[in-house]
C-alpha cells in the first residue's frame, strides 16, 4: 500500500509536465519552440497566490465545483492500478463506485458553471451534460467488455498486472483502446470534440464553464484536468500494455503515457475541431467500436 | 399484528380527529401531524419485528356478509411497510405549515391521506383476493380525491380524470388476473396460486405486470403521472409518487414471489420494460418546464431502475444464478426505499418553491438559494440522491443492480446481452439524471431569479424545512450506513429467492467499502476544502459575472432549462418530440412576435389518438341506448329479468 501510494504521488506530481508533452509535440508540428517544461508548475504556483474574485451572482455551489472535480479524481486515481501496480484501495465493485464518483465531479462542475448566471457558461454546461451521459455508455461497455475477459468487478482485477496472458484477443484490444482513447478526447475536452486553446468566444466546452474561476480555484480547476488526463492514459496503458509484474513495467508504462500524450498532439495538430452537432456521433462510434470488441471477444475467446 | 392495527388506528384517527377542530386551524393540522406520527412510530416497530421474526404475523377476520380476509406480514411485505409508515409522518409534518392558509378544508385532505396511508399498509399486508380489492379500491379512490382536491380548477379535474381511467383500468386487469387464478387454483389466498400448472403461472404473472404496471408507471402506462403530481398538493405528491406507486411494485414482487413463473422469458420481459421505461422517463423528463412533472417523469425512470434489478434478479433466479438473483431483488427492494426517501424530499422541495414564488414553471425561477438556503441544500442533496451519486443513498441501490448486471456475463449469449442492455441503460439514466438535475438545480436555485416573484420568494416555513432536512439525512445516512440497509434489502428478498443464498465474502465486503469509500471521500473533501481556506489570501473579491465585454446583462440572458435540454433531447429524437411554435418575424416594422417550445410524449399522443379516439368511435355507435328517458331504463331492467326468468327455466 505504501509502495501504491508513492506510484500514485509520483505520477500526480509528474500530471503537469505530462501535459506538456502534448503542447510540445503540438509546437514541433507546428514548426514553433512550445512551452517550457515547467510552464504548467509555474501557472499553478501564480494562480495559488492569487486572490479568488467571485461573481455577486454565485452561491456555495461555485465554490464547491473546484472542490468537489478535483476531490473526485483524487478519490478515482486511488482505486486505478498505475503501471499494473496494485491500487492504494480496491474492493469487489469500485468500477461503479469510481465512475459515479466521476460523475458526481460533473455534477458540480455543471452546477457550478449554472451558478454564475452566465448564458456563455450556461451553453458549455449543457454540451458537458449531453456528451457526458453519452460517454458514460462506453465507459460502461468496456467495463462490461473488461467483466467478460477477466471477471471481477473492480479496476485492480482488470488492469493490475497479470502471469496469466493478455485476456482480451488482438482485435479487440486495438478497437478497446481506440474506443477509450476517443473517450479521453472527448472527457478531457480535446480536439476533434473541444479545443483547451481556444478562450472566450471560441470556446466551446470545458473552457467556457470554468470562465468565472479564477485564483486557487483555478489552480485545483486546472489540476484537477491534468489529473483526469493522468486517469484516462493511464487505463488505456493499463490495459494496451501486457505487464508482468517486473522492473520493466515502469518504463513501458512510461513509453506508453509518451505515445498516448504524444498522440493528443498529434491528433490535435492535424484535425479540426468537429462541429457541435458531429460529436454525438464521434462518441457513438466509439460506442460501436466498444461493442465490436465485445462481440470479438464473445466469438474468438482467448 | 395487534401492534399492525394500533398503528392503523392511530393513522385513522389522524384522518378523523381534524373534523373535531374545524375551528382552530393550528390543532386541526397539529392533530393530524401527531397522530400521524405515532401511527408512523408504532408501525415502524411493528415492520421492524416482522423483518426479525421467523414465523410471519397473521390475522384472519370475518367482514359482514361472511367473507374471510386474510393478512399475512412476510419479510417482503414488512420491507414494503418501511417507506409507508416512513414517509407518512414525515409528509404529515411538512403539511402543517404547507396547508397553513387553506383554513377547514385542510380536514378533508387530512381524512383522504389517512385513508389512503390505511389503505396502503393494508394492501401490503392483505393475502387473498378479497382483502387485496378492498385495499387496493380504497387506496385507489382515496388518492383521486386526493389528486382533485383544487377541483374548481379545470386541469385539477382533468388530471383527476385520467389517473381515474389508468387506476381502474390497471385494476381491471388486476381483477381479470385474480379471476384467472382463482378460476384455475379455485382459491382465494394467493398461497394456492402456487398450485397452478407453469403456463398458467406465467400468463397470471404477464397479466399481474401489465396490470400493476399501471399503477407503478411503468412505460406505455405512465401518463397518469405527469398530470397527477401537479395537480396534487406537495405533500401528497411526495406520499403518492414516493410511496403509493411502489404499490404497483409490490404486486409485481408479491405475484412473483407466489407464481415463480419458470423460464427466463419473464425475466426478460421485465428488464426491457425496465430499460426502456427509464431511459425514456429521464429523456421526457428533460424535456419538462413544470417542476411537478419533470419529477413525476422521474418517478417513471425510478420505476424503470427498480423494474430493472427485479428482472436481473428474475433472470438470476431463472438460470440458476443465485448470486445474480440475490443481488438483483436485494438492489431493486433496496431502490424502492430510497427512491421513496428522495422523491418525496424532491417533491417537497419543489411544494416550498410553488409556496414562496408562486409559480413551478422553472424558466420564470432563478436564484432561489439565496432566498432559502435550507431548502435549495436539502433539493441539492435530493437531487443528487436520485443521480445515483456517492456518498448518497441512491448509489447504494444502483450498485447493487450494477453488480447483478455484470453477473450476468457468465450465462448464455441471449442473455447476456439482455444483462448488458440492463447495465448500459443503467449508465446512459445515470448519465442523463445527472443532465436533468443539474438542469433544475441550476434553473431552480442557481443563477438569478427570472421573475419579480422568485426575486421576492420567502424561505419555506420551519416544519416543512424540518421534514425536508429529516429526508434529506436520511438519504445520507443510508449512503454511509450502506452494509445495514443492503442487509436489510437481503432480508427482504429472502422469500423471493429459491434458497437461501449467503452473500459471497468479496461482496460482504464491498457492502462495508462502499460506505467507508463514501466516507472516505467526504474526508477528502473537507481536507480539500481545509487546504483551500489555508492557501487564501486576502479576503475573496466580489464583482459581477464575467459577461465578456458585454457590461449590462439581464436575469432573461441567462441560459433557459429549455435550451439547457434541448440538444440532449433533440438527440433521441425519434422518440420524444419537441414541438415549437414561433410566431415568424414578418414586415418592416415587425410586430410583436412569440415562441414556444414543448416536448411531447409520444406515448400521450398514441393512447389520445389512436387508442381513445377508436374506443369513443366503437362506444359512439352504441350510444343510442343512453337516452336519459327512465321510462324506458325501467323497460331494460324488465326485460332483463324476463330474458334470465327464462333462461333459468329453459
Amino acid at each position: 500500500m505504501l509502495k501504491s501510494t508513492l506510484i500514485m504521488l509520483a505520477a500526480m506530481a509528474a500530471a503537469p509536465v505530462l501535459a506538456a508533452i502534448t503542447g510540445r509535440v503540438k509546437a514541433w508540428l507546428a514548426g514553433r519552440r512550445g512551452p517550457d517544461w515547467t510552464l504548467n508548475y509555474a501557472t499553478l504556483a501564480k494562480l495559488l497566490r492569487k486572490t479568488p474574485v467571485y461573481s455577486r451572482s454565485t452561491t456555495y455551489v461555485f465554490r464547491l465545483g473546484p472542490l468537489v472535480g478535483l476531490a473526485t479524481i483524487l478519490a478515482a486515481l486511488a482505486f486505478l492500478p498505475i503501471a499494473g501496480r496494485p491500487p492504494i484501495f480496491s474492493f469487489a465493485g469500485d468500477v461503479v463506485f469510481v465512475f459515479y464518483l466521476l460523475g458526481l465531479g460533473r455534477f458540480f462542475v455543471v452546477a457550478a458553471a449554472l451558478d454564475t448566471a452566465s448564458p456563455f457558461e450556461g451553453m458549455g454546461a449543457a454540451r458537458e451534460a449531453l456528451f457526458g451521459t453519452l460517454a458514460e455508455a462506453t465507459v460502461f461497455m468496456v467495463l462490461f467488455l473488461l467483466q467478460q475477459t477477466h471477471g471481477g468487478m473492480s479496476l485492480a482485477t482488470y488492469l493490475a498486472a497479470t502471469t496469466a496472458g493478455p485476456g482480451m484477443n488482438g482485435a479487440a484490444l486495438v478497437l478497446a483502446v481506440i474506443a477509450l482513447f476517443m473517450i479521453l478526447l472527448t472527457e478531457n475536452s480535446r480536439v476533434p470534440v473541444d479545443d483547451p486553446t481556444t478562450h472566450l468566444e471560441l470556446t466551446m466546452i470545458h473552457e467556457v464553464m470554468i470562465l468565472d474561476h479564477s485564483g486557487p480555484d483555478l489552480a485545483m480547476i486546472e489540476m484537477g484536468g491534468w489529473l483526469k488526463l493522468l486517469f484516462y492514459a493511464t487505463f488505456i496503458a493499463d490495459i494496451a500494455c501486457p505487464f508482468r509484474g517486473g522492473p520493466g513495467d515502469y518504463l513501458l508504462y512510461i513509453l506508453a503515457l509518451l505515445v498516448i500524450y504524444g498522440g493528443i498532439g498529434l491528433v490535435e495538430s492535424i484535425t479540426a475541431r468537429f462541429r457541435m452537432s458531429l460529436v454525438p456521433k464521434f462518441i457513438l462510434t466509439s460506442f460501436a467500436l466498444a461493442f465490436f470488441a465485445l462481440i470479438f471477444t464473445m466469438e474468438m475467446p482467448g | 399484528m395487534e401492534t399492525f392495527f394500533l398503528a392503523i388506528s392511530f393513522i385513522i384517527a389522524a384522518g378523523v380527529l381534524p373534523f373535531l377542530f374545524l375551528r382552530s386551524s393550528r390543532l386541526m393540522r397539529g392533530s393530524a401531524v401527531i397522530m400521524t406520527a405515532a401511527g408512523g412510530l408504532t408501525g415502524l416497530l411493528f415492520a421492524a419485528r416482522a423483518m426479525t421474526t421467523a414465523t410471519p404475523p397473521a390475522a384472519t377476520f370475518l367482514l359482514p356478509g361472511g367473507l374471510r380476509v386474510l393478512m399475512q406480514v412476510d419479510a417482503v411485505s414488512a420491507f414494503f411497510l418501511l417507506p409507508i409508515f416512513l414517509v407518512a409522518p414525515v409528509a404529515a409534518l411538512y403539511s402543517f405549515h404547507y396547508t397553513r392558509a387553506q383554513g377547514p378544508r385542510a380536514a378533508a385532505g387530512y381524512l383522504f391521506f389517512s385513508l389512503l396511508t390505511a389503505a396502503m399498509a393494508a394492501v401490503v399486508c392483505a393475502a387473498d383476493i378479497t382483502g387485496f380489492i378492498i385495499a387496493w379500491e380504497l387506496m385507489s379512490i382515496s388518492s383521486f380525491f386526493l389528486v382533485i382536491h383544487d377541483f374548481g380548477k379545470k386541469e385539477s379535474r382533468r388530471a383527476g380524470y385520467i389517473y381515474l381511467l389508468f387506476a381502474q383500468a390497471g385494476a381491471m386487469v388486476i381483477f381479470a388476473t385474480f379471476a384467472l387464478a382463482y378460476g384455475k387454483s379455485g382459491s382465494l389466498d394467493f398461497a394456492s396460486f402456487a398450485t397452478m400448472p407453469a403456463q398458467a403461472r406465467i400468463l397470471v404473472f404477464v397479466l399481474a405486470f401489465i396490470g400493476f404496471g399501471s399503477k407503478a408507471g411503468i412505460i406505455p402506462l405512465h401518463t397518469w403521472l405527469p398530470h397527477a403530481h401537479p395537480a396534487a398538493e406537495s405533500h401528497v405528491s411526495a406520499l403518492m409518487s414516493g410511496v403509493m406507486i411502489k404499490m404497483g411494485i409490490y404486486g409485481m414482487v408479491r405475484f412473483y414471489a407466489i407464481l415463480r413463473p419458470p423460464g427466463p422469458g419473464c425475466a426478460m420481459l421485465l428488464i426491457l420494460t425496465g430499460a426502456v421505461t427509464g431511459v425514456l422517463g429521464v429523456v421526457l423528463a428533460l424535456g419538462q418546464h413544470d417542476l411537478k412533472r419533470l419529477l413525476a417523469y422521474h418517478s417513471v425512470e425510478n420505476i424503470g431502475i427498480i423494474v430493472l434489478g427485479l428482472g436481473i434478479g428474475m433472470l438470476g433466479a431463472a438460470t440458476g444464478h443465485p448470486l445474480m438473483a440475490l443481488l438483483g431483488f436485494a438492489g431493486g427492494l433496496l431502490h424502492v426505499l430510497n427512491h421513496a426517501l428522495f422523491k418525496s424530499l424532491l417533491f417537497m422541495g419543489a411544494g416550498s418553491v410553488q409556496r414562496g414564488a408562486a409559480t413551478l414553471n422553472i424558466e420564470q425561477l432563478g436564484g432561489l438559494m439565496k432566498r432559502m438556503p435550507l431548502s435549495g441544500t436539502c433539493f441539492l442533496a435530493g437531487s443528487l440522491a436520485i443521480c445515483g451519486l456517492p456518498p448518497f443513498n441512491g448509489f447504494v441501490s444502483e450498485f447493487l443492480v450494477y453488480s447483478g448486471g455484470f453477473q450476468g456475463v457468465a450465462n448464455s449469449e441471449a442473455q447476456m446481452f439482455t444483462a448488458l442492455a440492463a447495465v448500459i441503460s443503467l449508465a446512459v439514466i445515470g448519465g442523463l439524471a445527472v443532465a436533468c438535475f443539474t438542469k433544475v438545480v441550476g434553473v431552480v436555485f442557481l443563477g438569478e431569479p427570472r421573475s419579480e416573484k422568485a426575486k421576492i420568494a420567502p424561505p419555506a416555513g420551519r416544519c416543512m424545512q424540518a421534514a425536508m432536512v429529516l429526508l434529506a439525512v436520511a438519504c445520507l445516512g443510508i449512503g454511509l450506513g450502506a452494509p445495514w440497509f443492503i442487509a436489510l434489502a437481503r432480508r427482504a428478498a429472502g422469500p423471493l429467492l429459491a434458497t437461501p443464498t449467503p452473500m459471497p465474502a468479496p461482496l460482504d465486503t464491498a457492502a462495508y467499502a462502499i460506505a467507508l469509500a463514501a466516507a472516505g471521500f467526504l474526508l477528502l473533501l473537507a481536507i480539500l476544502a481545509a487546504g483551500r481556506g489555508l492557501l487564501a489570501h486576502g479576503r475573496p473579491a466580489e464583482s459581477a459575472t464575467w459577461g465578456c465585454g458585454f457590461s449590462s446583462p439581464t436575469p432573461r440572458m441567462q441560459y433557459t432549462g429549455s435550451s439547457f435540454a434541448a440538444e440532449i433531447v433533440g438527440f433521441y429524437r425519434p422518440f420524444v418530440i419537441i414541438r415549437r411554435d414561433f410566431s415568424g418575424i414578418h414586415g418592416l416594422f415587425p410586430p410583436l412576435s412569440s415562441f414556444r417550445s414543448h416536448t411531447i410524449d409520444l406515448v400521450e399522443l398514441g393512447i389520445r389518438r389512436w387508442l381513445a379516439r377508436s374506443v369513443m368511435a366503437l362506444t359512439g355507435k352504441i350510444r343510442w341506448l343512453q337516452h336519459g328517458h327512465i321510462q324506458l331504463y325501467i323497460a331494460y331492467i324488465f326485460f332483463a329479468m324476463l330474458g334470465l326468468l327464462l333462461w333459468l327455466m329453459v
